[in-house]
């Protein structure tokens, strides 16, 4: 079972150019609703634009502080849809996570957030200076003025403020240094920020004046916003949660702070769950309850048990491996595509390390694919030492998959994800896989595993859509 | 993202950006054409107000002069008859005639007063000029047996083509707001901020010279 490095023979250098490969209709389907959900994403920010256009905007440049009050507007209201955009983009929309994924969603959500603020700021300076120019008083007796005069800007201010503490609590340098509860409780005051600034933009905007076209789509795009983060992050999770009633049934340590456990419920079918999906969890015991995790199924699901594997890490998680069997369990999910449905090749690779042993694991068991088709690659320090290896053992002699553990040390530069013996004598995921180009690749394991095995099978030419994984530290 | 969104993407903004231009171009000219009739209504309007108070007054003095002109000749003819009875009944209704005429003169002369006064009760008042960002805003209140029944405007925001676009849809709300209220305190009119704000000062300025 491990691999003899020295008697792999080298393969074939790997031909820069794309081999094609027959595409499933389920992936067909998939991209056409990611190209219709970028589309509208992409017209939503030209559709507010043309509000500012048909609005006559384009004659309010003529002035210098013409100039700087039409930027401003054009700014603010970008700024908003992007706002709105990046509300959707975690508001776990079924669409979108069917298209993209949970963590692709979320990952472009944080880009969203700095460009978001940039621009409402630039709307709030830019109107100061341009408001200014046009009384010709100075910027600080223009926002004086402002607060005092115009309706609804305190409010207007308190919003901008809240959301510069949500993007700059959420910059990678400060996160660290927040527990996720509280970062996470900080988050949450963006939705305040969004809501206080919905008085000025009707009061003090001409643009969305009463009566124009303007206002009826602005107040139809919040409250569409609000309609599915109220549906999809509360009404749906809260009625799954009561509906399927979900415990702890079994919790079985398989290594130290490691434990798999086994939750029992009704009509989990109706769930619709995948191997290699998450749900994101919340275990209703003392010191848990308030925390919820995100863990991947580590076994197909049926229709009355489903199964986590978890790893305790530093906060109350440590507590998860000696929890309660009967203890009530709530849950937001299915999330992600990291399944058999993204498949797009005939052939399966499967990459695992660490805990990210777990999705592999309910993957292999619930992909669809004839003795042969898959090959399972397990890193690890020392051969054994993976999580659930029994089980990925087993199931890969039942179904027919072939399985290569790879144990050994990291090099220590030039950032290779084999054993350091297999990386010197030059292995790829190509020489370890023949028909890697046939084949669909699924790495879950940290980060910076994650990323070099991702590395590695672009560099074997392998194109986009045949690379699968999912992050767990959005 | 793929080919195929970005075209998508491409194809769906640029024509969401040229219908809005399209709108917009259509709006910057009616709005231009409605900055110039906006003026002359303006000043039609204040016009044609002075114009039907002085056609009522010029006709209300010609109905008396009608009248003492009718009395004249009834009496003339009267005299002509040498109908004593009837002549001295022709005179008595000349005279009474007259008086009318004098009385509505006298009337009308009050009124005048009462108008020209800013001590009355009723009639119409300017308020002050409020400056603003935007240009100038003054209105004028007309005020019958206690009550504000008019609103006009005389001068409204228009530094710019976007400032007529706005007080021009203001005003009449403002002027609606007001009459039902019968009163300066009433709601913001959203989006027409420094409108509404000058608007009701000037009118609360009428309001106090008035001493309503």
């Amino acid at each position: 079972m491990t691999l003899d490095t020295r008697s792999t023979r080298p393969g074939p250098t790997p031909a820069a150019t794309r081999v094609p490969t027959p595409v499933r209709p389920a992936y067909k389907k998939r991209m056409r609703l990611a190209d219709t959900l970028q589309t509208l994403c992409v017209t939503s920010v030209a559709l507010v634009i043309a509000l500012f256009l048909a609005d006559g905007g384009a004659a309010d440049f003529g002035t210098a502080a013409d100039t700087l009050t039409s930027i401003g507007i054009v700014t603010g209201l970008v700024g908003s849809d992007l706002l709105l955009v990046m509300m959707l983009l975690a508001a776990r929309l079924p669409p979108i996570d069917r298209a993209f994924g949970h963590d692709s969603a979320m990952a472009l959500h944080q880009q969203l957030g700095k460009p978001a603020l940039y621009l409402l700021l630039g709307h709030a300076v830019f109107l100061i200076g341009g408001y200014a120019a046009a009384e010709n008083v100075n910027v600080f007796a223009e926002t004086w003025s402002m607060f005092g005069s115009l309706p609804d800007m305190p409010l207007a201010f308190l919003g901008l403020a809240l959301l510069m503490a949500v993007v700059v609590t959420s910059l990678v340098v400060v996160r660290r240094r927040f527990r996720y509860e509280a970062w996470h409780a900080v988050h949450l005051l963006g939705y305040l920020a969004v809501l206080v600034s919905i008085p000025h933009q009707l009061s003090v905007g001409g643009l969305l004046a009463e009566g124009t076209i303007a206002r009826y789509y602005w107040l139809a795009l919040y409250l569409g916003v609000a309609a599915a983060i109220v549906t999809y992050r509360f009404v749906v999770p809260i009625v799954r949660s009561l509906r399927h009633r979900l415990v702890v049934d079994r919790v079985e340590r398989i290594a130290p702070g490691v434990a798999s456990l086994t939750l029992t419920g009704r009509a989990l079918n109706r769930l619709r769950a995948d191997g290699g999906q998450f749900f994101i969890w919340r275990f209703w015991s003392h010191g848990l309850w308030w925390q919820a995790h995100p863990f991947s199924l580590s076994a197909a699901p049926t229709n009355d048990s489903l199964r986590i594997t978890v790893r305790a890490l530093g906060d109350a998680s440590a507590d998860l491996p000696s929890v309660a069997r009967g203890t009530r369990v709530s849950f937001e999910g299915p999330y992600g595509i990291f399944t058999d449905r993204a498949r797009t090749a005939p052939h399966l690779v499967l990459v695992a390390a660490g805990i990210g042993v777990a999705p592999i694991r309910s993957l292999l068991e619930s992909a669809d694919f004839a003795p042969g088709g898959a090959t399972v690659l397990l890193r690890s320090h020392s051969v054994g030492d993976s999580y659930l290896s029994t089980e990925i053992i087993e199931l890969c002699q039942r179904r027919g998959a072939e399985l290569r553990i790879l144990a050994g040390q990291r090099p220590p530069r030039g950032g290779s994800w084999l054993p350091a013996d297999a990386a010197a004598a030059r292995i790829t995921l190509a020489t370890l896989v023949p028909q890697l180009r046939y084949s669909d690749v699924y790495v879950c394991g940290p980060r910076r595993f994650t990323d070099a095995v991702v590395r590695d099978a672009r560099s074997a030419g392998l194109p986009t859509r045949q690379i699968h994984y999912e992050r767990f530290d959005w | 993202m793929r080919t195929r969104a970005v075209l998508l993407a491409t194809v769906a903004s640029v024509s969401v950006l040229g219908i809005g231009w399209q709108l917009g171009t259509q709006s910057i000219e009616a709005s231009q054409s409605l900055t110039a009739s906006g003026n002359t209504a303006s000043t039609a309007g204040t016009g044609s107000t002075a114009a039907t108070d002085a056609a009522a007054q010029a006709a209300e003095a010609a109905a008396a002069t009608a009248a003492t002109a009718q009395a004249a000749e009834a009496a003339a003819v009267a005299a002509a008859s040498s109908d004593t009875a009837a002549a001295a009944q022709a005179a008595a209704d000349a005279q009474a005639a007259a008086v009318v005429a004098a009385d509505a003169q006298v009337a009308a002369d009050a009124a005048a007063a009462a108008a020209s006064s800013t001590a009355g009760q009723d009639g119409t008042f300017t308020g002050s000029v409020v400056g603003t960002r935007f240009g100038n805003v003054q209105v004028s209140v007309t005020i019958a047996s206690g009550a504000i029944t008019d609103v006009t405007a005389l001068q409204l925001t228009a530094d710019d083509r976007k400032s007529v676009q706005i007080s021009a849809r203001a005003a009449p709300i403002l002027r609606s707001e007001v009459i039902a209220a019968q009163s300066a305190n009433v709601q913001n009119v959203s989006g027409a901020t420094y409108t509404t704000d000058a608007y009701l000062q000037s009118l609360q300025s009428a309001l106090d010279a008035a001493g309503f």
